[in-house]
């Protein structure tokens, strides 16, 4: 008798716990994909958030900046000061397009030979002093850029005696090329595969001959790609040749000279009173924009020519 | 069948050079092959000599120059307040705090809507279109800051002036924490944090939405499988997987928001003025460099390198923080 009546209970709390479950997890399953797509609706809302001022940004940027770089004299004149009686005549920028250029070529030859050589070394050495130039490079590649400024105008401008000149504020930009160009060669370098420097060391190569035909053949594309993202960073850079290279209204190329750059006559345009030059200012920085992603483009198709090339 | 011939030749110490050779022959022979006896070795090691001096003196002369200004005036550099220009005293408070409050308002912003939006970009975005917006997103991060500086100073500047501004005075709580300066000024505290989050927001995304798409598929699928719903896998799988990555980019957006120059000595009013209330102007460490640094003499110099000394500080001790964090991370990561 009593046993019966224990087989049975079970089976009825069975039953009523079964429907009380199902009736929690239903509540909560609901609680769960509210929260869900409550959760997806928030990130997609910050999508938007983050979408509007970006786009609108670029599209003002080629709204305003289209109409003044479509004649040619802004590519080919020298920048014109308003005055009351010609309020419209602002000239155009060569000055600063050639100083940017030669401003980047020479912190890109100053830059790219060591950067690349001590990531080689980086990559190829344990030694103590490769792990503290680790970490020297990833603390110097995050530093702020006007800090090479200072350095640069200590350094070049006031202790060498070289004045404000091409090649102080290429010595910035240089200082500020190099840890991004030792972290991306060490990269690339790490990148190659061991069995090719097995096959070149078993085949007899010396090991420097294995490095300089074998492997830096093979990282190439890797350390080619550093370097164009060094230059895309380094050209848009206003801070460090703000304090080194004097600007100056002539074309001028030497290294002693004083020069001009696309940044920086952003930053003194946009400070204008002439309403002329605040409207040429969106030219000049469209310019600077197309330089930027121009480099940030073909950099990207270098690594993916790389992938390519595995 | 010349090979087959021709090995009756061959000598033994040639097969089996290593034991019959004597000890230090071999050690020689090892060595010359080692590149640390070579041209090319020595080269590397000059690069990586000019690269360690460079570093050093870099530090060193910025520490160098200030120093005559650390010497004297130590605490007016950390607590003064205004900045008289030829003479001095020169204070540096009012620098400080706006470079902390624009910096920590900017990465709140950017971090909170940046997760959100790399979050949509790998789970939300339709596959066809996600490289389309990865590659805008990289793009965008190299555009240069001045080029957000200027769009900040041009076009929101005139509209914080004529509708921000007069919006948010209309809020009786809000003048609290905004101040309520009426329509003078348009460059302001909270502008330079808005540029800067603006600024810093596709660096973020960058490298967020790259960290999150390596989170491997098994974790996420399994995660599905146990009736986990969407943002249940987000929460619990994704984000905590992630975690390492999301700190560095976190880190790597605050360096970037304290150490930004241009945007902001264009976009924060230039005043060296302690301000708690964002709609007033304001500066910051590096814009005030860039700012003053043009007509600066002697003395002014000297506290302006040790207001770049305070800069590096900051930047160097947030590198050393992100990198004591992803370590400890990788270590517990590792155990588990």
């Amino acid at each position: 008798m009593s046993d019966i009546v224990e087989l049975e209970q079970p089976k009825e709390i069975g039953h009523e716990m079964r429907e009380e479950i199902r009736r929690i997890s239903d509540r909560h399953r609901a609680r769960r994909q509210l929260r869900s797509r409550v959760m997806v609706t928030l990130c997609a809302i910050a999508l938007a958030i983050t979408a509007v001022p970006l786009l609108l940004l670029l599209y003002q940027l080629f709204r305003r900046g289209l109409p003044v770089i479509l004649h040619a004299s802004f590519f080919t004149q020298l920048p014109q000061t308003p005055t009351l009686v010609t309020p419209n005549a602002t000239g155009g920028v060569s000055n600063a397009i050639l100083g940017s250029l030669v401003l980047t070529a020479y912190a890109t030859i100053m830059a790219v030979p060591v950067g690349v050589l001590v990531g080689v070394y980086l990559a190829e050495s344990d030694s103590k002093l490769a792990s503290l130039l680790r970490i020297i490079s990833q603390t110097m590649a995050g530093a702020p850029s006007i800090l090479m400024g200072l350095f640069a105008f200590s350094f070049v401008v006031r202790a060498l005696h070289v004045g404000f000149s091409a090649i102080a504020g290429s010595f910035a930009l240089a200082v500020l090329m190099l840890p991004v160009i030792v972290i991306s060669s060490e990269i690339a370098v790490r990148g190659v595969p061991n069995t090719l420097r097995e096959a070149g060391l078993a085949l007899g190569a010396k090991p420097h001959k294995v490095s300089l035909r074998i492997v830096l053949p093979s990282a190439v594309t890797g350390i080619v790609t550093g370097i164009i993202l060094a230059v895309s960073r380094a050209i848009g850079e206003t801070a460090p040749v703000l304090l080194t290279i004097g600007g100056g209204y002539i074309n001028a190329w030497k290294p002693l000279d004083p020069v001009s750059a696309l940044p920086l006559s952003i930053y003194e345009n946009a400070k204008s009173e002439w309403p002329s030059l605040r409207t040429q200012v969106w030219g000049i920085a469209l310019v600077l924009v197309v330089f930027v992603f121009v480099l940030s483009l073909s950099a990207r198709m270098w690594a993916s020519r790389k992938q390519q090339a595995r | 069948m010349k090979d087959e011939e021709s090995r009756d030749d061959v000598e033994v110490s040639d097969v089996i050079p290593l034991d019959l050779r004597r000890h230090d022959e071999v050690v020689a022979e090892f060595n010359s092959a080692t590149p640390s006896r070579t041209w090319y070795h020595y080269l590397l090691i000059a690069a990586s000599i000019v690269f360690a001096a460079v570093s050093v003196g870099f530090v060193g002369t910025i520490l160098w120059n200030s120093l005559p200004e650390w010497a004297h005036h130590t605490g007016t550099l950390l607590g003064g307040n205004g900045w008289q220009s030829p003479t001095g005293p020169f204070g540096g408070l009012a620098m400080i705090v706006g470079t902390l409050e624009t910096s920590l308002i900017a990465l709140a912003v950017a971090v909170v809507i940046g997760l959100g939006t790399s979050i949509s970009i790998v789970f939300f975005i339709p596959r066809r279109f996600r490289n389309i917006v990865a590659t805008l997103v990289e793009l965008l991060a190299a555009v240069p800051s001045i080029v957000y500086g200027l769009w900040g100073f041009l076009v929101l500047a005139p509209w914080m002036l004529n509708t921000v501004n007069p919006w948010l005075n209309k809020w009786p709580f809000a003048s609290i924490l905004f101040g309520n300066p009426g329509q003078e000024f348009g460059t302001s505290l909270l502008l330079a944090s808005i540029v800067l989050a603006v600024m810093i927001l596709p660096t973020f995304v960058a490298i967020s939405r790259e960290v999150i798409s390596v989170v491997p598929q098994d974790l996420i699928e399994a995660s599905l499988s146990l009736g986990a719903t969407r943002w249940q896998v987000i929460r619990e799988v994704v984000l905590p997987t992630a975690r390492i990555g999301l700190f560095g980019a976190t880190f790597l957006a605050l360096a970037r928001a304290t150490g930004e120059t241009v945007a902001v000595a264009l976009v924060a009013g230039g005043v060296a003025n302690t301000q708690f209330h964002l709609l007033y102007p304001g500066t910051s460490i590096a814009a005030w460099i860039a700012t003053e640094f043009g007509e600066a003499q002697g003395n002014e110099i000297a506290a302006l390198m040790a207001l770049g000394v305070l800069l590096m500080l900051l930047n160097f001790g947030l590198s050393l923080i992100s990198r004591a964090l992803v370590n400890r991370q990788r270590r517990v990561l590792a155990v588990v």
